[in-house]
């Protein structure tokens, strides 16, 4: 009877197949078959598959199952196990290499580990939001430059309205900035207009409120946790009222206070949890926009609503539905700035561009962003310098392991004798480098907890948020970069030990000189590379230095100045005079050399054409004196006893130029007009020239007017005695405090004010500096190594020559010479690199430093000293031993 | 010293081997066990104990006779070998001595 068509389970028959050792299947197999057949006869298909497989099961016995793969695997297995064995000793046996190897790659990593987690912080940004692969910013170029995050506050509408591909689109429109009072309680609010549309397109968490309805009804609010636990402390905040007086602030900290306008009463409709979430908006309130029309009706805010050329006010962004893709959403834009554009002057160029919102952090720099961010050149500089010395810290371990290759000589010989491959020594030696790595993993794990906190403290870190948090994700990211290194590190060395041939490897017969070339090359490049790490570092410390001792021309000492907040001027001013320790106070529109400034367009009232761009500040009749600022022709501005006496200006000698006199004599009591208001300016007074813009934006003293409009001022200023400020400060809070209660009291000294504005490049130094020092410190401890390594070699020698009289100095030199002919090289070839490196980015900033020569001279003399010390611990030692001891050593 | 302990029911399966001559593989052996003692063992178990005797060197294998029954599956033929015989009789002296020490069990061997 043909039985083809009977078979047994093909499950069972698989699984017999996994299961069985090879030479013993079939004959079980054929028997079971056998049986099948039988089996089906007698009892049909079903008791007989049953039977098949049961038989099947019982086949999981040691004897006749498969071992793991047949036994090469379990030879691995122990082979590696002796690798491990063999690597551990090697590297307790080397103490001293060892733990330069260890050190100098833990640091590097600890960097590269440090820049993973900027990274993965960065890129942690609106991930919550569920669907982020669909939304969009929409950025505006009206010309060829930066984009803009800011667009025309019509576009979203436009967008949902005649594109079908859109499923939402939501505009913010800045604004949102002042108080809003419960219940005695004040708090600072800033943050947008928005709507409804606003929680279709993005998942911030409401920890209160309903975020399906929130923000449709004119006069509702939406606040953040924080504030509300600041005016209602535990009890519910839905439903409640709060009195909102806007102050003209901005949700990006500038300055732009001004007397609290009242804009009515608002319901809280939501609660946000800002805490849990990290998303490039930050915001501490979210106003309905339907408030809008309210608020125009009352010229309470401008009317920018179908205002395109205004594109300085609103963020846009949109969400596109499932269907559409990028493509589609450019289209579109193209076709909206087509239309609209066309016909507004000046902006015939305006493009539209689209940003994925997962793009945004880390993303390119954009004009009015919405955050502080470290735009994205920053993050490939810093990589820059990671990969740099990770490099020199994997050339380090390179070049020793090659340089001690000679002590392996015999291992290698036996174990290519007794039958390993190439394969097996380059495994084993990879493993070696793989176990090193691992030990400094650990070891920079530890060192990153130190620098994590380093660098929390640098000031950026202020706006850029950074919170390095650890998860398992980043671990992980940890462990595989380090298997990575581990590989980069040792292949090199492990493809050049494992190539010799046993004979001559037992025999000790290597010429180890054909090598010497290439860790020569290794070490000169360390150098180098330090070298213009040193110089560097020291011109950007010079030009920190010279931005902060710069002779700004008026007086910082003793000055505090104190935001107005809104507060009336006059009366603040003479309370403060009572309070001991002040001898002077003066007001003014903003604070010098910090970033703000106003213009001012004059126009010749003959000429009706000409005009000219100045900066203007307004003060007070005590401000100059109490600056320390000189009238050199004319009279100072007058006090403000009527309404018209902002009419007299006092100009700086710049502007004596500008306006075109002669001299300052000559341009007292001409009359100028504003361009734009038409107001009338009479010149009663010429200043001595100071800085009044920022250190970074150019040499010359920008021409300047003064005048005493009261209604500008934002600041006082303090003169305090010397003595004790602090005790004098704590008065003036007081003395607020009796007055204003609702805003905290918050002052600055004007020499830290002004030194912070150069904050930003003091963390640049410090970063810069860190890495020049690792770097550094990772060449010389090479050069430790390589040091070592070569007095070991020459302890035969050494011995002789001292047998043979000669002095320890004498054998100092012998050993240096070729080390110092090596830094010399460096020095060479690292001057002019660093030169043309450092003139590229000195070049950029007008008011800079010179290059000087003793710039250059100093680094190499730091970098000779250093490689010096390091040469020279080990050469001392081996001069001075006993030539005795030397030469008994075999 | 080589092993030359038997488990009963490696005995049984030597014995099977034995009674089949020049026919003893996987199946045939299965079925002798059947008829003279009634279990039956697996197939697994069955070729685990045969492995085992071949590696202590009571059996000798030889492989062939591939057939249609088996889906061109070939067997796997045992016999026995010398040391095999040896311990066969070892282990039946073993059992008739402790026999004859227990009063009133009759086996009547001739």
């Amino acid at each position: 009877m043909k039985n083809d068509s009977i078979r047994p389970p093909k499950w069972a028959d698989n699984l017999l197949v996994l299961l069985c050792k090879k030479e013993i299947r079939e004959i079980i197999q054929g028997d079971l078959y056998e049986i099948y057949l039988i089996n089906t006869n007698r009892y049909g298909k079903q008791k007989a598959d049953r039977l098949y497989a049961k038989e099947v099961l019982q086949i999981l016995r040691p004897r006749l199952v498969k071992k793991l793969e047949g036994t090469q695997k379990l030879n691995n297995y122990g082979m590696f196990k002796n690798y491990f064995k063999v690597g551990i000793r090697n590297i307790l046996k080397y103490k001293v290499f060892s733990f330069i190897n260890v050190f100098g790659l833990a640091v590097a990593m600890s960097v590269c580990m440090l820049l993973i987690l900027m990274l993965a912080d960065q890129k942690s940004y609106d991930q919550f939001h569920v669907k982020k692969d669909r939304v969009y910013r929409i950025l505006g170029m009206p010309n060829g430059n930066k984009p803009y995050a800011t667009v025309a506050l019509p576009l979203a509408q436009t967008l949902s309205e005649d594109y079908p591909i859109i499923e939402e689109s939501v505009s913010l429109r800045s604004g949102v900035g002042g108080d809003a009072s419960f219940d005695q309680k004040t708090v600072e609010l800033r943050g947008y207009f928005t709507d409804n549309a606003f929680f279709r397109v993005f998942d911030f968490p409401f920890a209160k409120g309903d975020k399906k309805t929130a923000l449709s009804e004119p006069n509702t609010i939406v606040i953040s946790t924080e504030k509300a636990y600041q005016l209602f402390n535990t009890e519910n905040p839905i439903g409640k009222h709060v009195q909102f007086d806007d102050r003209g602030l901005n949700v990006m900290d500038f300055d732009g206070d001004s007397p609290p306008v009242d804009w009515g009463n608002y319901t809280i409709v939501g609660v946000i949890d800002q805490q849990s979430i990290k998303s490039h908006l930050k915001f501490d309130a979210l106003m309905s926009a339907s408030t809008l029309p309210i608020l125009y009706k009352d010229s309470l805010i401008s009317d920018v609503s179908n205002q395109w050329d205004n594109y300085w006010t609103s963020f846009a962004y949109t969400l596109l539905k499932k269907e559409a893709s990028k493509d589609d959403l450019e289209k579109a834009l193209q076709e909206i700035a087509k239309t609209k554009y066309a016909e507004i002057e000046d902006l015939n160029e305006y493009k539209y561009m689209s940003q994925e919102l997962t793009q945004i952090n880390p993303g390119i720099l954009v004009n009015n962003d919405a955050t502080f961010r470290l735009p994205e050149m920053a993050y490939y500089i810093l990589s820059l310098l990671a990969f740099v010395i990770m490099v020199m810290a994997c050339l380090n371990y390179t070049n020793l392991s090659i340089a001690r290759s000679l002590s392996r000589m015999k291992e290698i010989g036996v174990r290519k004798v007794t039958g390993a491959t190439r394969k097996n020594l380059i495994f084993q030696f990879l493993t070696e480098s793989i176990v090193t790595v691992m030990i400094s993993m650990l070891l920079a794990i530890f060192i990153l907890f130190f620098t994590k906190e380093a660098f929390m403290g640098l000031w950026a870190n202020k706006y850029l948020n950074f919170e390095l948090g650890s998860s398992i994700e980043v671990y992980l990211v940890f462990f595989l970069f380090s298997l990575f290194i581990g590989v980069i590190a040792g292949i090199y060395p492990a493809l050049f030990l494992s190539k010799h041939q046993p004979v001559k490897a037992l025999s000790n017969d290597i010429a180890g000189k054909g090598k010497w070339g290439l860790q020569k090359v290794l070490n000169v490049s360390q150098f180098v590379v330090s070298l213009i790490f040193i110089i560097t570092s020291i011109v950007i410390y010079n030009q920190f230095e010279h931005y902060t001792k710069f002779e700004y021309g008026f007086d910082t000492e003793n000055i505090v100045n104190i935001p107005l907040q809104s507060n009336e001027y006059k009366m603040l001013s003479n309370e403060m005079k009572s309070v001991a320790g002040v001898t002077q106070v003066s007001a003014c529109e903003y604070i010098l050399a910090t970033g703000t400034t106003n213009v001012i367009d004059l126009i010749d009232p003959n000429s009706e054409e000409k005009f000219e761009s100045l900066m203007y500040l307004s003060v007070d009749e005590f401000f100059l004196d109490n600056l320390g600022l000189e009238i050199i022709a004319g009279k100072n501005v007058p006090p403000a006893t009527s309404a018209g006496s902002d009419r007299y200006i006092v100009i700086n000698e710049s502007a004596v130029l500008k306006l075109g006199y002669a001299r300052p004599e000559g341009a007292i009591g001409n009359i100028w007009e504003s361009k734009s208001s038409g107001k009338v300016y009479e010149v009663i007074g010429v200043v001595e020239n100071f800085r009044a813009s920022l250190l970074v934006n150019g040499d010359e003293t920008r021409p300047l007017i003064l005048a005493n409009n009261s209604s500008l001022f934002n600041y006082m200023n303090i003169k305090i005695a010397e003595g004790n400020p602090m005790k004098t400060i704590s008065m003036l809070e007081e003395k607020w405090k009796s007055i204003d209660d609702t805003h905290e009291f918050k002052y600055a000294f004007f020499d830290n004010e002004l030194a912070n504005t150069n904050l930003a490049i003091f963390d640049i130094v410090s970063i810069i500096g860190y890495i020049s020092f690792l770097a550094i410190m990772i060449s010389c401890l090479g050069l430790l190594g390589m040091a070592t390594y070569t007095t070991e070699r020459k302890t035969k020698e050494i011995g002789i020559r001292k047998v043979l009289g000669a002095e320890e100095l004498n054998i100092v030199m012998i050993l240096s010479k070729g080390f110092l002919k090596l830094l010399l090289i460096a020095v060479i070839i690292a001057v002019p690199l660093s030169y043309m490196l450092n003139t590229l980015w000195l070049d950029n900033l007008s008011n800079r430093v010179d290059f000087g020569f003793g710039t250059v001279v100093l680094g190499s003399f730091l970098l000779l000293v250093l490689g010096l010390l390091t040469i020279g611990s080990q050469t001392i030692r081996a001069s001075r031993k006993n030539p005795v001891d030397l030469l008994r050593y075999e | 010293m080589k092993d030359t302990n038997l488990g009963a029911f490696e005995e049984l399966v030597l014995l099977a081997v034995g009674s089949l001559d020049e026919n003893a593989y996987g199946v045939a052996i299965k079925d002798a066990l059947e008829a003279q003692s009634g279990r039956s063992p697996s197939i697994g178990a069955l070729h685990s104990a045969l492995y085992r005797l071949e590696d202590k060197g009571f059996l000798s294998s030889k492989e062939g006779g591939a057939t249609t029954e088996r889906g061109g599956r070939r067997k796997k033929y045992y016999t026995l070998s010398g040391t095999g015989r040896e311990a066969l009789i070892k282990a039946h002296d073993l059992r008739m001595a402790f026999s004859q020490k227990i009063p009133g069990l009759n086996f009547n061997i001739d």
